[in-house]
């Protein structure tokens, strides 16, 4: 054995540190968990989404029962359209066209269970659409329609029907293989075609195509029969801008309240997260002190055995690092099984997530192995910092 | 290292003595290689202090010590590593051995920082001091007598160009002593290295270039 070593080691109190690898060890998981749930639920808000970029806004006119009574057209008219357009805050507006003909749908589910419904179609310009273009072509004259679903459906029936009923819950990818059996009838003509959907929106409340398929389809079955649009898509340069707001009141109209709900509760989550990261982190400096508490008394109890070591040629570095490498090892060790600890109880609530959102997608967990490798970095350097300047101390003789 | 000077060199606390008697104290003193010194003293005349002073472990003095010439108060900690590893051998008067370890570890202890004897000639050593069958034991269960042997051993485990002995032999018999001067001339002239012992009665009889009042 490493006779510096049997010597230094006299005074080792294994109960102190002890105290701080648990200490440390459940304050850095608290860190390491804290980061890592936080990545992964803000997944779940991201991966909603994934075609309607932040800024479009999704405006209609309030409906209150006087427009019912009075029958109010809650259709937008060509002037407020284009007062609407002439907004500072606005870039672009896209109408939705909705379909003038009748829509019927079908799919089998398996050999006893099919579901039929009567739907309609929406559609907007294409470039308010953000599905890779390949998957969101229609060619004219082909049977196969692109279709992008709202999510509300998927969920009434992950979570209502198929819970009721003992049903198998259906994931995105799922639905996505099942083709709908679409007939569209109007103008004395009926057809036949095949729906293949391409993704869920929970932003769109609506059945969405492409719109060249609707433009085709109105022109086809109702004569260009076009409704005057309901439902303006707008990308606006800063959804914050208080503008938007104030206009939208002033006009009574409304807009998708959706984005700004999921805002406020990543906000509550992230002040819920940073508040237990806190914790874990006010828990982990307790544990350090302890640790340099820990190492400053067994410097102290072994100061004369230090002394002779320098006196008879070692030099600070060397008789320091037997301390620094406990102290490193022992961060070491307690930052694995932080990790094993995070990933762990991950696993715990992953399984939990993916029985909600069928369709989530665990995130990598690279930047929580960042976070604790620079942890154990800091904590480490201030560490081997320390016990060489204790060490120096003895060299320099101060007490 | 050829030359050790003491440039009025003096320990603070004698700085108040009025009629202080020295041959080292405040005076000019040059110690080169090659050569054995003897420094007498009586107790409280600051014997430990002289080396405490030219090994850099204590400060507390005024005037100069300077090591071919440059003062070693400006040497850094690097320097004094490498100085106590290389140029300055000490045995000390308390001996700074460690008790939880055997003497034989006490030893290797210098020496794998070294690596300057042989595991062969070291058997030798303590073969020669008489101490062979001692080579196991705890430094804490030996007397003080062999473990100012161990120590002796453990200073000779590194080069040098000068060795302080800080009273060797206070409690070792007449034979025992002879061994001890021997093997320390023999070690030092090898190395053609100077050597400075002190006393403060009983001494080695050693053929002394010089002799010293402290």
């Amino acid at each position: 054995m490493n006779l510096v070593w049997k010597l230094l080691r006299q005074h080792i109190s294994i109960p102190q540190f002890a105290g701080f690898f648990f200490a440390n060890l459940v304050g850095m998981t608290i860190i390491l968990l804290g980061m890592q749930f936080y990545i992964d639920t803000q997944a779940i808000y991201e991966t909603e989404d994934t075609f309607m970029k932040a800024d479009y806004l999704i405006i209609n006119k309030k409906i209150s029962s006087m427009t019912t009574l009075t029958g109010k057209s809650s259709a937008f008219t060509l002037p407020e359209v284009q007062d609407l357009e002439g907004q500072e805050f606005v870039e672009r507006i896209g109408l939705f066209t909705s379909s003038a003909y009748d829509v019927n749908a079908s799919f089998r589910l398996d050999q006893t269970t099919s579901f039929s419904t009567e739907m309609f179609f929406e559609s907007v310009p294409d470039e308010f659409v953000d599905v890779k273009s390949d998957d969101w072509r229609y060619e004219q004259g082909s049977r196969e329609v692109p279709i992008i679903l709202p999510r509300n459906y998927l969920d009434l029936y992950n979570f209502g029907y198929a819970q009721s009923r003992n049903m198998p819950k259906l994931s995105e990818g799922i639905l996505s293989a099942i083709s709908l059996n679409i007939v569209l009838s109007g103008g004395g003509m009926r057809d036949e075609y095949e729906g293949r959907i391409v993704g869920f929106s929970t932003r769109l409340n609506t059945i969405l195509v492409p719109q060249v398929f609707m433009d085709w389809a109105n022109e086809y079955y109702a004569g260009s029969k076009t409704k005057t649009p309901t439902r303006l898509i707008v990308e606006v340069n800063n959804p914050t801008d208080e503008r938007i707001t104030t206009y939208l009141q002033d006009n009574n109209y409304e807009t998708d309240k959706d984005k700004l709900d999921a805002s406020k509760q990543t906000f509550v989550l992230r002040i819920i997260v940073a508040i237990v990261m806190a914790v874990g982190l006010v828990i982990t400096i307790l544990a350090f002190y302890i640790l340099m508490l820990s190492v400053y008394l067994l410097v102290e109890k072994n100061s004369t055995k230090l002394e002779n070591l320098l006196l008879i040629g070692y030099s600070p570095a060397k008789v320091s690092k037997p301390y620094q490498l406990l102290t490193l090892m022992l961060n070491v060790l307690v930052l694995i099984i932080a990790f094993v600890a995070m990933t762990a109880v991950r696993n715990v609530y992953l399984e939990m997530f993916e029985t909600f959102f069928p369709d989530f997608e665990a995130p990598r967990v690279l930047h929580t192995y960042i976070l604790g490798i620079g942890l154990l970095f800091i904590v480490s350097v201030l560490n081997i910092f320390a016990i060489k300047s204790k060490v120096m101390s003895i060299w320099k003789r101060k007490d | 290292m050829n030359t050790i000077i003491l440039k009025h060199t003096l320990p603070k606390v004698f700085a108040q003595v009025a009629d202080l008697q020295s041959e080292v104290w405040n005076h000019e003193v040059t110690f080169e290689k090659d050569k054995l010194y003897l420094v007498e003293a009586n107790s409280g005349t600051g014997k430990s202090s002289l080396c405490s002073y030219i090994f850099g472990y204590r400060k507390d003095y005024e005037g100069q010590i300077l090591f071919d010439g440059t003062d070693i108060a400006r040497f850094s900690t690097r320097q004094w590593v490498d100085i106590r590893k290389k140029s300055l051998s000490l045995l000390w008067q308390e001996l700074r051995l460690f008790p939880e370890l055997t003497a034989l570890e006490n030893v290797l202890i210098k020496n794998k920082l070294t690596n300057h004897q042989t595991l062969n000639q070291i058997d030798e050593w303590f073969e020669l001091l008489g101490i062979a069958d001692r080579k196991q034991a705890k430094i804490g269960r030996m007397s003080f007598g062999q473990q100012q042997r161990v120590a002796l051993i453990r200073a000779l485990c590194q080069p040098f160009d000068f060795i302080f002995v800080d009273e060797p032999i206070s409690h070792l018999d007449d034979t025992n002593s002879k061994i001890v001067g021997d093997l320390l001339v023999s070690e030092a002239k090898r190395q053609g290295a100077g050597v400075i012992v002190t006393s403060i009665g009983k001494h080695i009889e050693l053929n002394y270039d010089k002799v010293l009042k402290l």
